[in-house]
């Protein structure tokens, strides 16, 4: 029997879950009756977001030209925040399908992914999908990719995913035009691990793909790069039903699972072999998850005995289950009491956490400002450079010892119309962009490739360039580097003391403008006291900006009789409440809000 | 309108806990009897357009019936004083001193008879033998101030406000300036040792220099004591209205500090040191019965509209002279308010009065009251959070943190705070939960 193995990429969107269900449908693996929508994607979050967070495996069968063919395909995650996991899944293929919106055309995610797929030598079949729409204009958008990745267009495949138009030629060209696996190099098992869940029943759930050797049920297996042994008590495939199997061969994928308790057992990348009779080398390109982005949780509200962090503490925990590339550790803030400091993928890993936390946990928290993860240089006690990670400003190390700051620097591309490519500079220029590309798609639109630091991607960069573009403008990053760049630590000071918690790192040009605006965020957000309150930025320890609240001149009623004591402390209870949410630093009540300031850019 | 409130049960729980049925609870051995006494008369000629006091314009056909009603509360509260020398009363208004004098040889023959008033008529000595009456100015007869001075009365607080007529117009307070020395001096004859006067300031119009002559006025007619109030808008008032309408501006904060550190500079300079916020008197002339209410002792109160402290419950009488004139077999007079003992409660009315006076807070006796709740309640904290907030306060310079010389540790405002002594108040009462 033939083997096919791929994935589906695209933009969002662009159809590509739609098209996993009507892929399913064609070779029957779904009746017509249980086709529901977007069968691939487990969760409510992934569905309402339209998102598939998750990838997983089905298996299919397929008959081409008298041939039965084994399709695997394997979902990936379809954002680049999960890069390593798609890449990781993308490595379990031998081909991909390159989805595009007939009527909307080549974005920014579809050239990523793309360079994905070419990145891991897979066979690419271009996919112009929505061809029933009115707009669709699939021979525009063919030479969009030929402008862009440079596929021929009558390679590209027109189909509509909604009414089943050309499906049966697309089931024929992943059998004609994808690859079979390889051949097995050695004799020795070596299963790549491409993805893993966790499932309340059965602990967890591995994705494999099988590239030499097999794997049975009661193999004692290991992990080469965890170095750990389990024992294999269950092998299977979805068709998409689940269905238990015995044995797995070469090219194959399969789930298995293996009385693992935590995703911390397990790591996406890693190769599996067998206890008995290793193989020698481990199959190429396992990293461990790198976060990039990080922030802290806290709860929202407090009770003195601390409830609410218990509460958090156990969303989080259990969260971490289900997402082993999220990590987290407890943190103590003077203002905002105690939480955790959290390391994500990047921005939209953080954003699907923090509301997973608050709606499967049910807890409702306070997010700060997040920062990316730094790489300091600094001196070491023998004189040496010693290189650290800081994902806090606060955890930066005094300035003296401090040879050089790294930062997380993106290749982004942004597909854009014409008429907005100078606005579009502007700003890349603006958020310390470097120009390196400008790639003609059509007559309308252009890509534009810039390299930008992911920190300042991560203040509304998004948004913004939606704004100017009319929303016609997409974009999509990749982190290609640490990279060395003028970057302080701007400290903010409340009434002479200093707030770790609005702490900032920016480029030092920044850094005036920068604490200007959460200055006078500041002083909108922290209310009036009977004192006037100096609020500064400072770098070192010279100031950079100043605002100031005013006090008030006076509050003091003039007369409390005996009569008055009741009255007059109802009226001192009824400030309370708000009060109750505030946190003080120093003298001075800060509200929460205050505390997302540092988020804002204020431009 | 609120519900009324049964006296009986309430007053019951209050006996209980003074001990004044022989079962006495509490570790301590119960509260005790109480010390003082408020009376409030409800009578005016003429509603003032600042006060927010229960007051009903004069209908002499009542004064009569109110009075007997008055002498029957007396005696049905007397017991809780549980037979011991009252040490301060106070009989304020309305206009008490428009109470006719008959009527006056009554009540205080019914208070001598009901209440021991030894320590009252043996004189004002250590802040204890204070029996004050509030007088205006207009009312002030050597007869009245005679028969005030036979029945134990030692003190007259003045209500002059200002000596400005285009100021008490404002006001509208009919009576002529000329008057309160002339009270000053009737009271001074008729042999009543303390004489105060209250005044008020920041009414629109004044000015810092108008405010300074008023001041001047006063000192000039050898008082030892001071009340000044900065005017306040109480909600319900016809001076709150007048302002809503704009009919005029009220004086800007920045006057209003400029006239209270004014006040104190000048009062001092008098010999008249502030040991309240508003209150200023020649050492050992501090009011002895106010000081009660802000160290939060307990008193007795009758009246109608009138407050009491007994045995940590505190509770209002009606306002309204026909309810209160209604009859009770047990002779007490229904309540509107009412609010039960709660060490919490009684901790935040410690922190908030005790603020106010320049003596402070004895640290100890709050520490020692947040202990108690803590065990009480099973809180934890609440100590360490009253202490930072101590700490935060002093480091804006509004606080003082003092060992004291005898080694007794008070928490006291500093001249800044003072301006401030609500909002530092209401972040204690936040801290306290």
């Amino acid at each position: 029997m033939q083997i096919r193995n791929f994935s589906i990429i695209a933009h969002i969107d662009h159809g590509k879950s739609t098209l996993a269900d009507r892929l399913l449908q064609a070779t029957h693996a779904l009746s017509d009756r249980e086709a529901r929508e977007q069968f691939l994607d487990g969760m409510d979050l992934e569905r309402e977001r339209g998102i598939t967070i998750k990838a997983s495996a089905v298996t299919v069968k397929h008959i081409h030209n008298g041939e039965e063919f084994m399709m695997n395909f394997i979902d990936t995650p379809g954002h680049v925040d999960f890069g390593y996991e798609v890449s990781r899944a993308l490595k379990a293929c031998e081909g991909a399908l390159l989805v595009v919106d007939a009527s909307q055309g080549v974005e920014a995610q579809t050239v990523v992914n793309a360079y994905l797929a070419i990145a891991q030598d897979l066979e690419i079949i271009p996919v112009l999908n929505k061809i029933d729409l009115p707009g669709a204009r699939p021979e525009e958008v063919a030479e969009e990719l030929e402008q862009v990745l440079g596929f021929a267009a009558e390679e590209c495949l027109a189909v509509s995913a909604k009414t089943g138009q050309g499906i049966p030629e697309l089931l024929s060209a992943i059998c004609d035009r994808l690859p079979p696996p390889r051949k097995p190099v050695t004799t020795k098992t070596r299963a790549l691990i491409f993805d893993a869940v966790y499932d309340d029943y059965r602990g967890v759930v591995i994705y494999a793909r099988v590239f030499d050797g097999r794997l049975k049920v009661g193999d004692k297996i290991r992990m080469m790069g965890l170095d750990r042994m389990h024992t294999i008590t269950e092998l299977g495939k979805y068709t998409p039903k689940q269905v238990k199997v015995k044995e797995v061969g070469p090219g194959e994928t399969c789930y298995i699972v293996a009385a693992m308790k935590t995703l911390g057992d397990v790591r996406v990348g890693d190769t599996i072999t067998l206890e008995q009779d290793p193989a020698e080398e481990a199959l190429s390109g396992y990293e461990p998850p790198r976060q990039m982005v990080f922030c802290d949780f806290y709860p929202a509200t407090s009770d003195k005995k601390g409830n609410d962090f218990e509460q958090l503490r156990e969303a989080v925990e259990k969260l971490s289950l289900n997402d082993a590339s999220f990590t987290f550790a407890p943190v103590h803030s003077e203002a905002l009491g105690f939480g955790f400091r959290c390391g994500f993928l990047g921005l939209l890993h953080m954003d699907i956490v923090q509301e997973r936390l608050e709606r499967e946990g049910d807890v409702e928290v306070v997010q700060t400002a997040p920062t990316v993860s730094y790489k300091v240089d600094m001196r070491g006690k023998g004189g040496g450079i010693e290189e650290i990670e800081v994902h806090n400003p606060a955890d930066l190390p005094d300035a003296s010892t401090i040879v050089a700051i790294k930062e997380p620097v993106c290749r982004v591309e942004i597909m854009v119309p014409k008429q907005y490519i100078g606005d579009v500079m502007k700003i890349c220029m603006d958020r310390r962009g470097i120009y390196r590309n400008q790639t003609y798609v059509s007559e309308t639109r252009e890509i534009l490739t810039f390299e930008i630091p992911l920190a300042e991607l991560m203040y509304d960069f998004y948004d913004k360039l939606k704004g100017m573009t009319a929303g016609y403008g997409t974009m999509d990053y990749e982190v290609i580097e640490f990279r060395t760049d003028t970057l302080v630590k701007v400290d903010i000071l409340v009434n002479g003391e200093p707030v770790e918690a609005l702490s900032l790192i920016t480029h030092r040009d920044k850094a005036e403008l920068r604490g200007r605006h959460l200055l006078v965020r500041l002083r909108q957000q922290i209310p009036r006291h009977q004192f006037e309150i100096p609020l500064q930025a400072a770098i070192g320890g010279k100031i950079i900006a100043r605002e100031t609240i005013k006090g008030f001149r006076k509050d003091v009623t003039a007369k409390c009789y005996g009569g008055d004591v009741t009255r007059k402390r109802k009226l001192l209870e009824k400030q309370k409440k708000g009060k109750d949410r505030m946190k003080s630093v120093g003298s001075v009540n800060i509200p929460q809000e205050a505390f997302m300031a540092v988020l804002d850019t204020g431009e | 309108m609120p519900a009324r409130i049964d006296p009986g049960p309430v007053y019951a729980m209050v006996r209980k806990a003074m001990g004044l049925d022989g079962a006495v609870s509490g570790p301590s051995g119960g509260d005790g009897p109480a010390r003082s006494l408020y009376i409030h008369i409800p009578f005016c000629f003429h509603k003032c357009h600042y006060c927010d006091f229960y007051s009903i314009v004069d209908s002499r056909d009542r004064q009569k019936a109110f009075t007997a009603r008055l002498v029957r509360e007396l005696r049905a509260l007397a017991p809780f004083s549980g037979g011991l020398p009252l040490e301060t009363i106070f009989v304020g208004g309305g206009t008490p001193t428009l109470l006719a004098p008959g009527l006056w040889v009554e009540l205080l023959a019914a208070l001598d008879d009901a209440f021991d008033l030894s320590v009252i008529r043996s004189g004002i000595r250590a802040g204890r033998g204070e029996f004050t009456v509030e007088c205006n100015p207009e009312t002030a007869t050597p007869e009245l101030m005679g028969v005030l001075a036979g029945g134990g009365v030692n003190r007259v607080s003045i209500g002059a406000q200002s000596f400005d007529p285009a100021m008490l117009k404002v006001l509208e307070r009919w009576h002529d300036p000329e008057n309160v020395g002339r009270a000053v001096e009737l009271a001074a004859a008729a042999g009543i040792d303390r004489r105060s006067v209250d005044l008020i300031y920041a009414i629109p119009g004044q000015t810092l220099q108008g405010w300074g002559r008023d001041l001047e006025r006063a000192i000039s007619l050898g008082v030892t004591h001071l009340s000044a109030y900065n005017l306040t808008y109480e909600p319900n008032t016809a001076m709150t209205m007048r302002l809503k309408q704009g009919e005029f501006a009220p004086t800007p904060e920045e006057l209003e500090v400029e006239m209270f550190g004014l006040t104190r500079e000048t009062l001092t300079s008098a010999g008249l040191d502030r040991y309240e916020v508003s209150n200023y008197a020649v050492p050992g002339h501090e009011c002895a019965h106010n000081l009660a209410y802000w160290r939060q002792k307990q008193w007795i109160a009758a009246g109608p509209s009138a407050s009491g402290h007994l045995a940590g419950h505190r509770y209002k009488i009606v306002a309204r002279l026909g309810d209160y004139l209604q009859e009770r077999d047990d002779g007490f007079a229904p309540l509107i308010e009412h609010e039960a003992r709660d060490a919490r409660r009684a901790l935040a009315e410690i922190v908030m009065t005790g603020l106010r006076l320049r003596e402070g807070l004895d640290a100890q006796a709050v520490l020692a009251r947040a202990d108690a709740i803590e065990l009480g309640l099973g809180e934890r904290g609440l100590g360490e959070r009253i202490e930072r907030e101590v700490q935060r306060w002093e480091r804006v310079g509004y606080l003082l943190d003092d060992g004291g010389a005898g080694g007794g540790r008070r928490w006291s405002l500093t001249e800044a705070g003072v301006l401030f002594a609500d909002g530092i108040a209401s972040e204690f009462i936040a801290r306290i939960g």
